[in-house]
């Protein structure tokens, strides 16, 4: 379980202030309502008036894949379990889950939001393990 | 109506750019329908996912004075779009004959498909982002939606299976289909993983080729060469859902609202139709789009596709020319061409027996743009 590279642009910036820090950045109104930290304006009113909220960190299974890497000569082949959950403030996340077995997913399974690097020189990324864990 | 239909020979087909194949495509369009390609006065371009592809087509053409000519993306859902365009077009004076054309050539003989649809994205911003987390390309977001589908209905991947063995067995009817040896169900469970659950043959080819249509008027078409296609209804439905909260995500398409609709235009009921010709960039794809289009009951997509309704000789006429899973992969434009071949009655080993009626779907980015059409051989459906 390995997430991939990734660096900053000036539209993710701040979101990437947030994961150095331990942090999943949302976009927030002023009436409160969630959005996905991409959006420019409120999914919910579309205002445009939007500030970073942290995420709570909890989260519940939506749907999983599963994706099965060539392995490279001598080496295993990774599987990793990619899932779509929903965060406890309402948007959706696409990401990878940590340290279950697919055979062991249920819809609504708890979830908890954590981070990898694949090495200091790239971003920190979001990515799920099971709640509790 | 659809006058004219052009298609270059399709899939791994080396040396053309996809300007080329483009060029290529309207003037087998033209000659297709019988007319010079001078008298060509409007043209819709697309392109796929490696472009190159603009209003510089009208250029190669060496076409002059054109009275309509833009550029359209909406992903899959485009060449639907583009003939809806053409025909607001014809029938309001706008342009008379319009060349729509959509060509693409991912395919090199030194990579696979995977370096073409998984890499295009810088690792960086946003979507860096998505595919450091380890969603690349589209074959994990569909399996996201399949297997919420299959969480939510009880849905299978061996009943997966039955839609791309249908489609094999009419697919091997097909001169132009790039697959044509028949496969099982379980050849189908057998293949690889892809990204579970979908295996290595529910996902659909990579082609090189272009196709073109000449839309026009019934009254223009009168003194041209092929037997009349008419488009009777159309509509689209562009969800703007793309990574969102999305309770409908796998559940329910854009087919759902513009199906009835293109359908209620045309004056045609889903009972009504001869052949269906469905986008299939996945197996899955078909059986959402079946279930919005009230084939069978929400739901109800599995058992529907597994009681043998699509084979060849089932109840069901559906991707005739083995569509996108076996046949060729054009985009909008896979479907459109097997249901103009089809309506024509030029299908010749595969042909339908009842063709009046053909419903056609586009669907782009990941089940986020829909376009239905409804072709006809008869001006108004009877």
């Amino acid at each position: 379980m390995t997430v991939g590279p990734v660096i900053r642009d000036e539209a993710t910036a701040e979101f990437f202030d947030g994961t150095a820090a331990g942090q999943l950045l949302l976009r927030c109104c002023p009436a409160a309502h969630y959005s996905e930290p991409a959006a420019a304006q409120c999914t919910t009113c579309g205002v445009t008036e939007l500030h970073w909220a942290p995420a709570a960190g909890g989260a519940a299974l939506v749907s999983w894949a599963v994706t099965d890497a060539k392995a490279a000569a001598g080496e295993q082949s990774k599987r990793t379990v990619l899932v779509i959950a929903e965060l406890d403030e309402g948007p959706w996340w696409w990401s990878q889950l940590d340290g279950a077995d697919a055979d062991d997913l249920a819809v609504g399974l708890r979830l908890r939001v954590t981070f990898r690097r694949p090495s200091d020189e790239y971003e920190a990324v979001p990515v799920f393990v099971l709640a509790g864990s | 109506m659809i006058a004219g239909l052009g298609m270059t020979r399709l899939g791994k087909v080396y040396g053309p750019s996809s300007a080329q194949f483009a060029a290529d495509a309207v003037r087998l369009a033209a000659a297709d329908a019988g007319l010079r390609l001078a008298e060509v006065d409007g043209l819709l371009t697309s392109s796929g996912v490696t472009g190159g592809i603009s209003v510089d087509l009208q250029r190669d053409l060496g076409l002059t004075d054109l009275r309509l000519l833009s550029h359209l993306q909406a992903y899959g859902s485009t060449a639907g779009a583009m003939i809806q365009f053409a025909s607001l077009a014809v029938m309001s004076g706008t342009a008379s004959v319009v060349a729509c054309v959509f060509a693409d050539s991912p395919l090199r003989p030194e990579r696979g498909a995977s370096a073409i649809y998984g890499t295009r994205h810088a690792p960086a911003g946003w979507w860096g982002l998505l595919g450091a987390s380890g969603v690349i390309g589209a074959n994990p977001m569909y399996a996201l939606a399949a297997r919420r589908h299959m969480l939510r209905y009880g849905t299978t991947s061996e009943q997966l299976g039955h839609i791309a063995v249908a489609q094999r067995a009419w697919a091997s009817m097909n001169p132009a289909a790039q697959l044509r040896d028949p496969i099982t169900v379980a050849d189908h469970q057998a293949s690889r993983w892809i990204v579970e659950p979908f295996h290595l043959l529910d996902c659909c080819l990579v082609s090189n080729g272009g196709i073109a249509v000449i839309v026009t008027t019934a009254e223009r078409a009168a003194g041209m060469a092929q037997p009349p296609v008419h488009v009777l209804g159309w509509a689209q439905s562009h969800r703007g859902r793309y990574l969102r909260r999305d309770p409908d995500f796998g559940l329910r398409s854009g087919a759902a609202s513009a199906g009835p609709a293109a359908m209620a235009m045309a004056g045609i009921l889903v009972t009504d139709v001869d052949v269906a010709e469905l986008y299939d960039c996945y197996t899955f794809t078909v059986l959402l789009t079946l279930e919005d289009y009230g084939f069978c009951a929400k739901g109800e997509g599995g058992p529907f596709v597994a009681s043998g309704v699509l084979r060849p000789g089932g109840k069901l006429r559906l991707n005739t020319g083995g569509g996108q899973l076996s046949g060729y992969y054009m985009w909008g434009m896979t479907p459109v061409s097997e249901a103009v071949i089809q309506v024509r009655g030029q299908g010749g080993a595969r042909q339908a027996e009842a063709h009046e009626i053909a419903l056609v779907s586009g669907n782009g980015g990941v089940l986020d743009h829909h376009c239905t059409l409804v072709l006809s051989s008869d001006r108004e459906a009877s």
